[in-house]
């Protein structure tokens, strides 16, 4: 309880006040500018952070996971480029809403349901970590094989429209996550005898090209109709008392779900968007709206994606284990600052630790206020022209496929992934499926193998384990879902029942 | 007009590289003007040092680069600049060093085993090998240690062996990947005992010793240093060290040599320069770590972080690096057939 208080009071010492309201606003901008993650702004942040005090240097890293995850829908509501991977899901309504000219209302719904979504995951933090930490050395590659398996199915309801065009672009996601190394022999597979492939494809490289280059290709051919409706900024940004309360069932459900996507390894905002904003379509007596401009999509995958830093901060506290790529990298900081990460990150830092806690909470607010601002100040990017802004976003996309690992191969691949992605829009295959394809197929190809090598080859182990058998039947109702089947039972339980 | 624009953007261009090479001329006439004066003894390092890092900012390479670098900069009296350079476990990095780097001494690079030199013993598309490298020094081993969860049923090592000597073959250990250090120790334990386990591969030393600690496996085999503090929280159970001798940091852990077993195995970080760097830098590199060695400051950096310091320096360390490569060139030999099938 001691270090707790202990925690609240250093946190807010005006020298840390500074440093978490500097991460939150960086956060906002990095996420925001197309092509740079927060996960890249944190490794690049990170040797900065060294002359600090730990706790200082690090809750600034965590303010800035937490503005990013924000910071990314702006970019994806006004121009169509998710700021972020973990913005991906955002595009879907938050475009459509941008040029009905609810640009505002889109940007304020988005954050608001970040700053929720947030502040559930920081509660979660502070008060639930040592339970719910446990609960991450539960998942094994068994888990995680049915989690990738229920992941693949939101491929269908992201299909809307032509499901052939939809699995097509899924399937190809997931044959693209094949490259590189086998993990299991650690035979190169379809490298080309090139070693920059070794590593197999980043997703966020590809999702860069994907999302970022056909937009700034559509800004060129098309003419300046479409910023009208946007640059009208009329509207009121945050949502009614009304509006919230239809969009709260759909917030709080996203917000569970990304503090526990963001407690499993190897998941993090990138795969809870999608999560989320599946759930929320599965939950909603209107379907249909989603993808035409729904503020509840927008709000779904918010929520989910800043809930995801609270949720993936409690393994990483609780036990050393990083629940994201980005808390990996914040544990990367703790170590050069020579603290060992693991189970006495509670008790011996305790004070590093729980001001970290309550710079999460505290970011949360910055993010609200700062985000109030900056959006005003944001929108004005839709004046400006076309032909300017096209190359403007080219550029950070070719920054932002640089930085994530100093390669210029990555830069080619982002910009094979572009032309690929503007003849898939001109196709009319969605995007999406790709996406999720190429973010799971690398979890789904080395849990499977690896639960196969502890079971001896019997693929029973996916039923006999109580957890994966539960996430694999879900998965099973969501493709018969698709199907006609459960309308035949329907029809025939009401003949029965005459 | 088409051909006027043409002309117009040939003469430009024209007129850009004659000045970027009168510049880069200006350059390299500026500096023979410096050296004739001290023909023999260098003022070598007169520029920031390079350090290639084959991994991402916040790994284990970045640690060491973090704990060593402040004192090498204090001796060299040169800032040392990371540069991170992921991917194929390091070989972009290394082959990078090895094929396209001056060797001046002004970049050297964060030399990891055994993935220096498995990397290419493993697939034909990685060209480097040590011999294309000027080794400098090693400085930290961290030995590969056995952990089991902490409500294992295995609570010594006899209890552990006694149970893979009755299932052969049956007993899933985990370690940091295919061709990894852990791979390698988990071979070379097999080939001194003549047991047998199944290994599972994960995607580095953290999920490997997380799915022993949820026991998704039944064991873990990692390294000291990764685990340390799990083992001290309560979360793992050590049951043997693959060092010399015990470590202070858990002096109730046997090593395997104790129990009967002549098998040391671990991962070493030290750094490389390109080969033909001149002999003078080679000096001054290699006595900036001695001299670093001899600092208790640096040595108690090194013991805070549970990085078990094993300085060795210059020819030492080579010979290490050709011993290491001559012992993992047999194991893999011995068993490539039976995993790329």
């Amino acid at each position: 309880m001691d270090s707790i208080m202990l925690g609240l009071l250093n946190v807010l010492s005006p020298f840390n006040l500074l440093v978490i309201a500097a991460g939150t606003g960086i956060g906002i901008f990095v996420g925001a500018m197309p092509g740079l993650s927060a996960t890249m702004a944190i490794a690049l942040l990170l040797p900065v952070t060294f002359g600090m005090d730990p706790a200082a240097g690090i809750s600034m890293l965590a303010s800035l996971y937490m503005g990013a995850m924000y910071g990314g829908s702006i970019s994806a509501i006004l121009l169509r480029t998710p700021g972020t991977p973990a913005a991906a899901a955002t595009v879907l309504d938050g475009y459509p809403m941008a040029q009905q000219g609810r640009a505002g209302k889109a940007l304020g719904v988005s954050l608001t349901a970040s700053l929720i979504g947030g502040v559930i995951s920081s509660i979660a933090l502070l008060t639930v970590a040592p339970v719910l930490g446990k609960a991450a050395l539960s998942f094994g590659p068994v888990e995680l094989f049915a989690i990738a398996v229920l992941g693949i199915t939101i491929i269908g309801s992201l299909s809307s429209g032509s499901p052939i065009k939809g699995i097509l672009s899924g399937v190809v996601g997931l044959l693209i996550a094949m490259i590189g190394m086998d993990p299991i022999s650690g035979t190169p597979r379809f490298t080309f005898g090139t070693m920059y492939l070794f590593n197999g494809i980043s997703f966020i490289v590809a999702l860069i090209g994907l999302f970022s280059i056909p937009q700034a290709l559509r800004l060129v051919e098309k003419d300046d109709g479409v910023q009208k409706a946007l640059s009208s900024f009329k509207d009121k940004m945050l949502p009614t008392f009304k509006e919230l309360k239809s969009m709260i069932v759909t917030i709080l459900r996203s917000s569970v779900i990304g503090v526990f996507t963001g407690l499993i390894p190897g998941t993090g905002g990138d795969t809870a968007c999608w999560f989320g904003y599946n759930e929320a379509k599965r939950f909603s007596k209107e379907k249909e709206k989603f993808g035409t401009g729904h503020p509840e999509g927008v709000a779904a995958a918010e929520a989910a994606n800043n809930a995801v830093v609270g949720g993936a901060l409690i393994p990483t506290i609780t036990l050393g284990i990083p629940g994201s790529s980005a808390t990996a990298i914040l544990l990367g900081g703790l170590m050069v600052h020579g603290i060992m990460p693991g189970p006495t990150l509670m008790t011996d830092h305790a004070l590093i630790t729980y001001t970290l806690i309550w710079a999460v909470l505290l970011s949360n607010v910055f993010m609200f206020a700062e985000g109030l601002l900056l959006t005003r100040a944001a929108v004005t990017v839709t004046k400006v022209p076309n032909k300017v802004l096209a190359p403007i976003i080219v550029i950070l996309c070719v920054i932002g496929s640089f930085t994530i690992s100093n390669s210029i191969v990555d830069v080619f691949v982002m910009f094979s992934f572009g032309i690929l992605g503007y003849f898939m829009d001109k196709l009319s295959i969605p995007t999406p499926p790709m996406v999720v394809g190429m973010i799971l197929g690398m979890m789904l190809d080395i849990s499977m193998n690896q639960s196969l090598l502890i079971s001896d080859g019997s693929w029973m182990i996916f039923i006999t384990t109580p957890l994966p058998a539960i996430l694999l039947f879900i998965a099973l109702i969501s493709v018969l879902q698709a199907t006609p089947i459960f309308r035949i039972i329907k029809q025939r339980l009401k003949k029965i029942a005459r | 007009m088409i051909e006027n624009v043409f002309w117009k953007k040939a003469i430009m261009s024209g007129i850009a590289v004659s000045l970027m090479l009168s510049l880069t001329a200006c350059g390299t006439t500026s500096q023979p003007t410096a050296t004739p004066s001290a023909p023999k003894v260098s003022d070598y390092p007169n520029k920031p040092i390079a350090v290639l890092q084959g991994f991402k900012a916040g790994g284990g390479s970045d640690q060491l680069a973090q704990v060593t670098q402040p004192y090498l900069q204090k001796i060299l009296g040169k800032t040392l600049v990371n540069q991170y350079i992921p991917g194929a476990t390091g070989a972009i990095a290394w082959t990078q060093l090895a094929k396209q780097t001056e060797p001046d001494g002004y970049t050297i690079s964060i030399t990891n085993t055994p993935m220096l030199m498995t990397n290419y013993l493993m697939n034909a598309e990685i060209k480097y090998s040590i011999d294309e490298l000027t080794p400098i020094a090693n400085v930290v081993t961290d030995p590969g240690i056995l952990v089991v969860s902490k409500d294992s049923p295995f609570k010594t090592y006899q209890d552990f062996e006694a149970y893979v000597k009755a299932n052969p073959g049956k007993l899933t250990i985990g370690n940091s990947g295919t061709g990894g250090d852990d791979f390698f120790s988990i071979l070379q334990w097999e080939k001194a005992t003549g047991l047998s386990v199944k290994m599972i591969p994960f995607e580095g030393d953290g999920p490997s010793w997380q799915a022993a600690a949820g026991n998704k496996v039944q064991a873990s085999s990692t390294n000291l240093g990764v685990v340390y503090s799990q083992v001290k929280g309560g979360n793992l159970r050590a049951l043997a060290l693959y060092s010399e001798k015990r470590n202070e940091l858990l002096p109730d852990v046997p090593t395997l040599k104790e129990l009967g077993f002549n098998m040391v195995a671990g991962s070493s970080r030290g750094y490389s320069a390109p080969k033909g760097i001149p002999d003078d830098v080679k000096k001054k590199l290699t006595d900036a770590f001695v001299e670093m060695a001899k600092d208790p400051a640096f040595i108690k950096g090194l013991q805070d972080s549970a990085l078990p310091i094993d300085i060795k320096i210059g020819d030492d360390y080579g010979k290490y690096l050709k011993e290491q490569e001559a012992v993992f060139k047999g194991i893999w030999d011995s068993v490539k057939d039976s995993i790329k099938k």
